[in-house]
């Protein structure tokens, strides 16, 4: 590897961008293609390798004709962005901690969102379609919504069909469910988009403590990054 | 008290109108403040010309009580002074708290009337009062 592409590759790193560093095994030289951004004139099969690779999120050997490469797949973190700090974001956070991601718990009621009530999580007073401005929503990123206020929900929600989120959740019953539906329809987002949004959130495990929704609504996130096709309708 | 009673025709209309949101070019003060227990949001800006609001905007994040109240502001705070507006403001906290509708410049506050049986949400109709006595402040200063 150059100086060079060590240097493309910590910028996309710190950029948050996925990038996958090829290297032929056979002579050594290297590249990086952006599998979401991809280079102009990058072989289609090459592309498309990354791609696979990008989204099993496993660095893989890729056998050629003309040799094999190995492709390093550098991504983001995954992150959740919880809106709302509830009792159950207390134990989604943590949990999301412990799985590795990124947590920031974003909630305008100051007086929910205490350090006290989430310690050691990064908390945001923001707005949520502010803050997720700010934070720049990729497909690395989860969005939740739990405060049951349609006023710092729908806003949390909108912003996050406009996103590339792999997950978009929102905590509340069937019949709230399709009232938050009815307004983002209303709102002029389409069926299909409407759709993405997990509600009611998590898997149907029987959850009733917050913190089994927690676990709930954790293996559904899994589910969405890592078997993006084989999940279930919301 | 239902939500319906609370967010009668005259508020509806009052929020839609949404008199005087955006953003003043060279204001001479702003203040923003919130409400921590519902995360309602305003932010005022004020110029003021011989000690009286000359022109004022504000930027609500918040629900329709608070939209409306800033909203009215928005139409009735040019030509006031600050002092008027903390009277209207505590014209307005009093009426919330049981008294009666102010009366004169600000007399259309009785249109907050129905939120006085819901105390958790008087606050909302405050907030724009507040953020404007603040803004009129440090204009002043």
């Amino acid at each position: 590897m150059t100086p060079e592409l060590l240097t493309q590759l910590l910028a996309d790193v710190e950029a948050k961008r996925t990038v996958v560093l090829c290297t032929d095994l056979q002579s050594g030289e290297a590249r990086l293609v952006h599998p979401y951004a991809p280079e102009a004139g990058l072989d289609p099969a090459l592309l498309q390798a990354c791609r696979e690779a990008a989204a099993v999120d496993r660095s893989q050997k890729w056998e050629r004709p003309a040799g094999a490469l190995f492709l390093r797949v550098f991504h983001p973190p995954v992150r959740l962005v919880i809106v709302g700090a509830v009792h159950i974001a207390q134990s989604l956070g943590r949990m999301a901690q412990l799985a590795g991601y990124d947590v920031v718990v974003v909630d305008p009621r100051r007086a929910f969102a205490t350090e006290q009530r989430f310690l050691g999580i990064p908390l945001s007073n923001e707005w949520p379609d502010e803050a997720l401005r700010r934070l720049g929503v990729d497909r690395r990123t989860a969005v939740v919504t739990m405060t049951h206020d349609p006023k710092i929900d729908d806003p949390a929600l909108a912003a996050a069909l406009r996103s590339d989120a792999f997950y978009v959740g929102a905590l509340g019953s069937k019949k709230t469910q399709e009232a938050r539906r009815e307004r983002l329809r209303g709102q002029g987002f389409s069926e299909v988009e409407v759709g993405r949004i997990c509600g009611p959130v998590g898997l149907p495990i029987g959850a009733v403590s917050p913190g089994e929704m927690a676990i709930s609504i954790l293996s559904q996130l899994v589910e969405k990054l890592r078997k993006p096709a084989g999940s279930r309708p919301a | 008290m239902s939500a319906e009673d609370i967010y009668h025709e005259a508020l509806v209309r009052l929020s839609r109108q949404a008199t005087g949101a955006g953003h003043l070019e060279a204001p001479g003060g702003s203040a923003a403040v919130d409400n921590p227990l519902c995360g309602d949001r305003v932010t005022m800006e004020v110029r003021l010309e011989g000690g009286r609001i000359a022109a004022l905007a504000h930027q609500v994040r918040g629900c329709l009580l608070c939209q409306a109240a800033a909203s009215m502001l928005g139409r009735l705070g040019p030509g006031s002074t600050g002092g008027e507006i903390a009277l209207a403001r505590a014209g307005l906290v009093a009426m919330l708290e049981g008294g009666p509708a102010p009366t004169g410049r600000f007399a259309e506050l009785s249109v907050f009337e129905p939120v006085r049986a819901v105390k958790s949400r008087r606050r909302c109709a405050v907030l724009p009062f507040e953020a404007l006595g603040e803004a009129v402040a440090r204009a002043g200063r």
